[in-house]
Order: C-alpha cells, then sequence, then structure tokens
C-alpha cells in the first residue's frame, strides 16, 4: 500500500510537469510571431541600410528570397520602423491598378491598412507615431502604432513584368524616414 | 539527502516537461500545412479564414499565420482561399495533372499561386512562373477562365508543380477587395473547381 508521502510526491510531480508544460506552450506561442516579426524587421532594414528606410522589392514573378507563401504578383515596398527615438514619415504616390499601405504591430496584428481607392489623393503623406509623441504642428495624416516596432508594407498589383519600369518609378518616388 | 533527491526530482520534472513542451508545440506550429488547421473548409473545399492578421485571432491561430504565411492583409482588405485537396478530396500532388477552371470573381484583382507545401515556398521551374492573376489569365467567352497545373510544360495557361512527383502542393487564391455581394456570401462564393485529370 502506498504511504501518503508517496502520493503526496507522486500528485506533486504530476502537478509541476503539467504546469511546466503548460507555461511553455504558452511563452512559445505567444513569443512565436514576434520572434517572426524580429527575424523579418532585421532583413528589411538590412536590406534598407537601417530601420525606418524604404526597402523596394524590384522584381516581377518568384523570388527564392523572398517570404513564406508571399505573392508574386503584389510588388512591395517595406520598412522596419522603429518610433522609439520619435515619428516616422512615409510619403509619396500611389500605384492605380492598386496600391495599399499596410502597418504591423510586433505581434504580427496587421493593426491598420488603407488602399489607394479610400485616399483622397494620389499622394499619401503618412505620420507614424506612438499614442504619447506631439505630432500636432506635422502634416500628413497621424497613425498611431500600438507598439514602437513593427512593419509598413506598400503592396502594389502588377499584371505582369511589363508594369514595372512604372512600378520601380513609383517606388523611386518614395520616401520613408524620422520627421 | 532526501531533499536532495527531492531537488533533483524536480528539476528533472521541470526540465522534462520543458524540452516535451518545446519539442511539441513547435512541431504542432512549424507543421507543412497547420498554418491551415484552423481554416473552416468551404461547400467547395476550399480552406478560408478571416482571422489572418486580425486582434480576434487565437494565440495558436496567430502564431501559425506568422510562421506559415507571415504579413497577411486583414479580411478588411482581402480574403485568402486555400485549395491542399482536389474536388474529390485527393490531396493535391506533383505527379498528377489538375484542370483548374474559375468562374468570374466580382472583385478589384485576384491572384492564384502555387507553392510546395514541404518548402512554404514558391517551385523553381523553367518559366519562373508560379502565379496568374485576374488581368494576366486568358479568359472564355463568358469571361470564365481555365489553367492545367502540371509538372511538365503544357498548351494555354500552366502552373507548374514540382518534377518530384510525390511532392504536395496547395493553391493560394487571394481576392482583393472583393465587392459587397461577395462579402456578404463569405466563405461560399464561386470558387474555382481543381479537377484532377491524371496522374
Amino acid at each position: 500500500m502506498l504511504n501518503r508521502s508517496a502520493i503526496f510526491y507522486g500528485l506533486g510531480a504530476m502537478v509541476l510537469a503539467a504546469t511546466t508544460y503548460f507555461v511553455t506552450r504558452s511563452m512559445i506561442i505567444q513569443q512565436a510571431p514576434r520572434m517572426v516579426m524580429s527575424t523579418i524587421e532585421a532583413r528589411i532594414a538590412q536590406g534598407a541600410g537601417g530601420w525606418n528606410a524604404c526597402f523596394h522589392n524590384r522584381v516581377y514573378g518568384p523570388r527564392a528570397n523572398a517570404a513564406n507563401r508571399a505573392n508574386p504578383d503584389s510588388i512591395i515596398s517595406s520598412m522596419a520602423y522603429d518610433l522609439s527615438d520619435g515619428p516616422v514619415r512615409v510619403s509619396g504616390e500611389v500605384w492605380p491598378r492598386y496600391w495599399s499601405l499596410s502597418l504591423y504591430q510586433q505581434n504580427s496584428d496587421n493593426f491598420f491598412v488603407v488602399n489607394d481607392r479610400a485616399l483622397e489623393t494620389p499622394e499619401f503623406d503618412f505620420i507614424l507615431s506612438l499614442a504619447n509623441q506631439n505630432v500636432a504642428d506635422t502634416n500628413g495624416t497621424v497613425i498611431v502604432s500600438p507598439t514602437s516596432k513593427g512593419i509598413m508594407l506598400i503592396r502594389r498589383f502588377a499584371a505582369d513584368a511589363d508594369d514595372m519600369p512604372a512600378i520601380l518609378e513609383n517606388q523611386d518616388a518614395m520616401s520613408c524616414g524620422p520627421l | 539527502m532526501k531533499y536532495v533527491l527531492l531537488v533533483i526530482g524536480t528539476l528533472a520534472i521541470v526540465a522534462a516537461s520543458f524540452f516535451a513542451a518545446r519539442s511539441l508545440t513547435i512541431a504542432s506550429l512549424t507543421d507543412q500545412t497547420s498554418i491551415f488547421d484552423d481554416f473552416e473548409q468551404t461547400e467547395s473545399l476550399w480552406l478560408f479564414s478571416d482571422k489572418i492578421g486580425s486582434a480576434a485571432a487565437s494565440g495558436v491561430e496567430r502564431a501559425k499565420v506568422a510562421i506559415g504565411g507571415p504579413l497577411g492583409l486583414s479580411a478588411k482588405e482581402a480574403v485568402y482561399f486555400i485549395a491542399t485537396h482536389d474536388t474529390n478530396n485527393e490531396r493535391l500532388v506533383s505527379e498528377c495533372t489538375y484542370l483548374v477552371t474559375g468562374p468570374p470573381i466580382d472583385t478589384r484583382w485576384w491572384s492564384l499561386t502555387l507553392y510546395d507545401s514541404n518548402t512554404q515556398h514558391y517551385v523553381p521551374n523553367e518559366i519562373n512562373r508560379s502565379s496568374w492573376n485576374s488581368v494576366s489569365i486568358p479568359r472564355e467567352a463568358d469571361n470564365s477562365w481555365r489553367l492545367t497545373v502540371a509538372p511538365g510544360r503544357q498548351t494555354g495557361a500552366w502552373l507548374p508543380s514540382q518534377t518530384d512527383p510525390a511532392q504536395p502542393f496547395e493553391l493560394n487564391l487571394r481576392v482583393y477587395n472583393p465587392s459587397d455581394a461577395m462579402r456578404a456570401a463569405l466563405p461560399n462564393i464561386p470558387l474555382p473547381a481543381v479537377e484532377r485529370v491524371s496522374c
């Protein structure tokens, strides 16, 4: 017959194992999107020459260095942003076939998206800031980011490679940087 | 001595539970098609989720999408449909040839992309094509369209699958700015049929 101590230690061991298992699992699930975002941010910042700078995909079609399940018909400009030293401006012109600007916070949620048809003009001028930063005297549409770091993507629909020369011009007319 | 054994036993249980949780959780998040585990199946067998990029996604859904297909647009802007099986509910594999026939889709634009399910990436091929879109796809008189998915070159619109016949693949249909009528009918909108022609 098992004595009371053995039962006590056995139950304690099961509770400890289950607690460790579920805490570890929860941490991995919570941290996985942030780790993916950090990896992509580092790649974008490396390609752009730093944070808060534009990085352009200049090629139509499948690319070996694209993200998992990337869309080859969507020509991307991206920026890894870090607002800890102040707001960041993104400006340029939309692309008429289809253009959208989307923002991703550090847990990978797409917290903001706008497309060309929702804008009043073909030009765009957005200021990314944190809620506690003063942008009262700044021109441009202010977007508050829930996290200091994140990713901005601009998508342009390219029907085929013939669209690329005009898209490259559109990319070159874009600017990203601190205010 | 008793307390030493107790501490060693506790550490062993914590370590074993930690490594088991880490191994099993990472495996479940990174499995080739685990990203689609929480998608719902439409009447036409395409998989659909309106929680991509959404704050409403659960922690597991968010982690799977971040790993398998990061930076997707929220359903406000675009909706995504995935085919991993044909119309007979058989897994899409590269040893077979498939005919994909699509109705007109009431949206601003769409694109259909083929990915290797193992690498979750494009399939290298001789014509460097992994997609067709609503502008580039040749149309029938009634505005419908068709393309062939096969490892070898085909006449007409061709989407190359792998030359390794055992490799599974998937089709990803992205629908950008669907019409209000289309949104109201989600997810059971008219979607392409993926029929196995031969193996």
